[in-house]
């Protein structure tokens, strides 16, 4: 359960996200909204890469906004950024073996969970590949691999279906109903493509200027006409 | 043993077996004070290739180092290589602390405050002078310097050189030791992006400091090896303008290797040397350095060293 209440974030004089309270309790949810909505924001005030000025993000009791970004990756929040953040001069494993080290997985565990996690995203065999040496739909599940092998309780995808084919949006999709049954993950995505979030988001909350316009179930969010007038162009 | 191990032991091994049988006494000086500048500028590229920060103030750690070890010559009677550990250690110390600023600044800034801190070192060496046997605090005397002890096995000045080159290469080991394992990794993250680094569970500050306290180890080494070469320091030395030309060696040279180290280490000690030798003024090094490092910037950004290495990977193929 993520509890968002009245959080402000501002840029200077921009007010970047106004007073936003949600409630998340599905165990995947859409977050959609035109260019310059607040998506990316919101995902960066949980992270801490935010100047937030008010309110609260609880998860689990926790209050997520009172840790260092660093402790709240190790407490169980994972992200992947939109733009992909593989490093071209370490390997996959590496990229792996850093978040475990980081978070303080003891060596007897490693090994077990990367061979998991590279299973389940089908990048078994780019294991001891370097990062420059992948292509992009590989580097994307690098970044998914990276958020899951820490085993997050909430992880958070900023636009992961970005350049993808429609083959390996299938493959994406496979991994994001899975998260919560295999993993115990709650994901919260970005995204502006419409039909994926209906495919695996059980609810969809849609931002624009900062502010919560609609949530709810994503059909019914995609039928609302604020939210087709504000993002759909309708 | 995998090759990437055998080459550097080699290489070490000719080193140390043959360089004291085909140089001249003067010779031996200068090279072993151009591989004790290696190991400064291996600390110099730890920062620039692993995480892009630049450190103009490592020449004013080796003379932290320096002053370090030649107190405790004087002071206690320790023998030489734990005191170069102390001082290593001490100047590990004194390189955190130079990294609280890193913390905030990157690029020009943070080499500007690296400057300012040389500048400040420059000062109180040229107040305090460098110990040398004298009483006090301070250690200073108007007199010629007493003894250094240098270890049983290095009483000559070839014998040194030996134990400088087993000291530097076990300095480079410990450099490379980092890139393969943790520390690297974090490093290689941070340098990617600090939000990716922090987002992945990174303690971004604690890998910073750490950085900067492994060159500061090496610097402080260099320093105590260095007191060792010359038996006493001279406070013109460590000017923080010789901060800004080591690290330009160091990119000269190539930040990305161990070789590109030793590059910057025979341009900065032996190079000038060498034109004295020839009968040239030693300023002409100067010169020359400028229109090296211009090549290095527009042609080739992995050094002097990523470009012969990657002449040698071409060649088998």
């Amino acid at each position: 359960m993520i509890t968002i209440e009245n959080l402000t974030v501002k840029y200077g004089g921009v007010v970047a996200l106004d007073s936003l309270t949600l409630n998340i309790s599905d165990d995947v949810v859409g977050l959609i909204g035109p260019n310059g909505a607040g998506k990316t924001t919101l995902t960066n005030a949980f992270s801490g890469f935010a100047p937030v000025t008010d309110g609260k993000v609880v998860i689990d009791g926790v209050n997520l906004l009172h840790m260092a970004p660093h402790k709240r990756a190790c407490w169980g929040l994972a992200r992947s950024f939109q733009k992909v953040q593989v490093v071209d001069d370490i390997t996959v494993a590496d990229h792996l073996r850093t978040v475990l080290t980081a978070n303080g997985v003891p060596r007897s565990a490693r090994n077990a969970r990367m061979s998991e996690v590279l299973d389940f995203t089908n990048i078994t065999d780019e294991r001891d590949t370097l990062g420059a040496d992948l292509n992009p739909f590989q580097k994307r599940m690098t970044e998914i691999a990276k958020c899951l092998i820490d085993r997050p309780r909430i992880i958070l995808l900023d636009e992961p279906g970005g350049g993808l084919s429609e083959g390996e949006m299938q493959h994406l999709r496979f991994i994001i109903r899975e998260t919560k049954s295999r993993f115990g993950a709650q994901i919260i995505m970005v995204d502006h493509d419409v039909d994926l979030i209906r495919d695996v988001c059980a609810s969809t909350a849609v931002l624009d200027f900062g502010k919560l316009i609609a949530f709810g179930p994503t059909e019914d969010v995609l039928r609302d006409e604020a939210v087709k007038a504000a993002y759909l162009g309708r | 043993m995998p090759r990437s191990q055998i080459t550097p032991l080699a290489i070490l091994l000719i080193g140390v077996l043959i360089l004291p049988l085909i140089l001249s006494s003067l010779w031996v000086k200068v090279v072993t004070s151009a591989a004790i500048f290696a190991l400064g500028a291996a600390g110099i590229s730890v920062l620039f290739a692993q995480l892009g920060l630049i450190n103009l103030a490592q020449i004013a750690l080796i003379g932290v180092g320096g002053w370090v070890a030649l107190r405790l010559n004087y002071a206690t009677p320790l023998p030489f290589t734990v005191i170069v550990v102390i001082a290593g250690v001490a100047t590990a110390f004194v390189g955190a602390i130079l990294a609280l600023p890193a913390l905030r600044m990157r690029g020009l800034y943070l080499a500007l405050v690296t400057l300012m801190a040389a500048g400040a070192f420059q000062i109180l060496f040229n107040a305090f002078q460098f110990p040398n046997g004298g009483e006090g605090f301070w250690g200073v005397a108007r007199q010629s310097a007493a003894d250094i002890r240098r270890p049983s096995v290095a009483q000559s000045d070839v014998g040194y050189l030996r134990y400088t080159l087993v000291i530097m290469a076990a300095g480079f080991g410990l450099v490379a030791l980092h890139r393969i394992t943790g520390p690297g990794r974090a490093w290689a993250m941070i340098r990617q992006s600090e939000a990716n680094a922090m987002a992945a569970g990174i303690n971004v500050t604690f890998y910073k400091i750490w950085a900067f306290a492994l060159s500061g180890l090496l610097a402080g080494i260099a320093g105590a090896l260095l007191s060792g070469a010359l038996g006493q320091l001279d406070a013109r030395s460590f000017l923080a303008s010789e901060g800004i030309l080591l690290f330009a060696l160091a990119v000269v040279g190539g930040a990305y290797s161990w070789v590109g180290a030793i590059i910057a280490g025979v341009l900065y000690k032996l190079l000038p040397a060498l034109l004295n030798d020839w009968g040239l003024s030693a300023d002409l090094a100067l010169i020359l350095f400028g229109a090296a490092l211009l090549h290095a910037i527009m042609t080739a950004p992995r050094g002097i060293a990523g470009q012969l290495l990657g002449a040698l990977q071409r060649k088998p193929s």
